[in-house]
């Protein structure tokens, strides 16, 4: 039971995504705002399992994100699905050394990343409607967003990493490509 | 004969790994159409140990005390009023219902409350949550244990307000920070510091008289209408108690 746990850890964190983006404690708030969590499961988990996989579960996690957040017009997809594939780019096969820190840089970039175009979907729907500029002072979201993100990362995603690598049994129900 | 079963095991359905594809974008499939219903039923069951106590009201008092100011006023001005028009949108005679926030997002893009009471306790979409200050949002999705509110602040949400001393009414937009903007569609619209705002008389979506925030600032008028900054006196990142409202129409 504890090896079928142990291989299937990846599968398993995965669901719990939501249940953390519920939870968003108060204490690990910047300026009201809470990190992006699913980056810090996403950067590791596409690192060990490459870019194809990464962009497919960067899918998976926008259509859950989605349906949580309740924002009918605007969407996550297009941020997660990027970063996924692009956090596969740095897949750990090609002999490129992640340090602690460097978590964090990447996380905080993909935060950026992933906040703009969220903030940029919300001002091309208001921008006909010459309310867009209602909607700007809530950039400050994106930069409080990407200071604690790149706070926790290096801890979050360096623990999250030694776990994947551990049950690295290439978990073939998420693993979308055979090698 | 080793051929054909060869083959045979070769189909994709002889696959355990296809099957546990399948079932995963099943599952991705249902989370989707159900709009995370499973997920929420599930938070409820797991953060039930960990609900908020009642020990708020210290923090809450000042906003509770602003509440009652606006409230008494306008009660004053309503009774006036309603003795010369009898038929106005009023509340459900039926009793509101009290819950508790299970989960909050109250910064970032991201604004809405997850309360514990849902389709089981008879809370419907499009009813509305007022806590300690006033209105809050109204309730944007339900599931069986939980119902879901759009926040006041969210930059989806739009409510028809009007500002008590001047009696002209605005539309309430979340700009997606603490502080959401009333539109003005009237660039002479003489609003000051302090004004109190309320709910619409003339919503249909909302009760009348609802006390919702202060004007904090105003800004500089932008082709034909004048927006102006509101502090909600409800507020939602440090509220554990609300009351969900029918409105009857």
């Amino acid at each position: 039971m504890g090896n079928y746990f142990k291989k299937k850890l990846s599968f398993i964190s995965f669901l719990f995504i939501p249940i953390v983006y519920f939870w968003d404690p108060n204490w690990l708030e910047f300026l009201g705002v809470q990190p992006y969590w699913p980056l810090f499961w996403l950067l590791p988990w596409s690192m060990i399992y490459g870019s194809f996989d990464g962009l497919i579960i960067g899918l998976s996690l926008g259509l859950i994100l989605d349906s949580l957040s309740h924002d009918s017009s605007f969407t996550q997809i297009p941020g997660l699905v990027l970063c996924g594939l692009w956090f596969g780019k740095l897949s750990i096969s090609k002999n490129s050394f992640v340090g602690h820190f460097r978590f964090g840089l990447i996380c905080a970039f993909a935060s950026v990343f992933c906040g703009s175009l969220y903030f940029f979907q919300i001002l091309i729907k208001y921008w006909s409607a010459d309310t867009y500029f209602l909607y700007l002072p809530s950039i400050k979201n994106i930069f409080a967003q990407v200071f604690i993100t790149g706070l926790l990362a290096p801890l979050l995603c360096s623990l999250l990493f030694r776990l994947f690598q551990r049950s690295k049994g290439r978990d073939k129900l998420i693993s979308f490509i055979n090698k | 004969m080793v051929d054909i079963r060869r083959i045979s095991t070769n189909r994709w359905w002889n696959k355990k790994n296809n099957w546990g594809l399948f079932i995963f974008l099943l599952f991705l499939f249902f989370v989707r159409i159900s709009k995370g219903s499973l997920y929420k039923d599930f938070y409820f069951l797991v953060s039930r140990p960990f609900w908020p106590g009642q020990f708020q009201r210290e923090v809450l008092t000042k906003s509770v005390e602003q509440e009652f100011l606006i409230r008494l006023k306008q009660l004053e001005k309503d009774n006036k009023r309603l003795r010369e028009i009898l038929s106005l949108q009023r509340l459900s005679d039926s009793e509101s219902i009290s819950a508790n926030v299970i989960s909050r997002k109250t910064g970032s893009f991201w604004r809405h409350i997850i309360l514990n009471k849902g389709v089981k306790d008879g809370v419907e979409i499009g009813s509305f949550v007022v806590g300690p200050g006033g209105l809050l949002g109204r309730v944007d999705n339900t599931s069986l244990f939980t119902s879901t509110v759009k926040l006041l602040t969210s930059p989806e949400s739009k409510v028809g307000v009007w500002v008590e001393r001047i009696q002209m009414h605005g539309l309430l937009v979340g700009s997606g920070n603490d502080y959401p903007k009333v539109i003005f569609y009237n660039k002479d619209v003489d609003i000051k510091v302090g004004d109190f705002v309320l709910s619409s008389p003339a919503s249909t979506l909302l009760p009348p008289n609802i006390p919702i925030g202060i004007i904090q600032s105003v800004d500089e008028e932008f082709k034909a209408k004048k927006t102006a900054n509101i502090l909600l006196l409800g507020k939602p990142q440090a509220i554990d108690w609300v009351q969900i409202l029918k409105v009857e129409i």
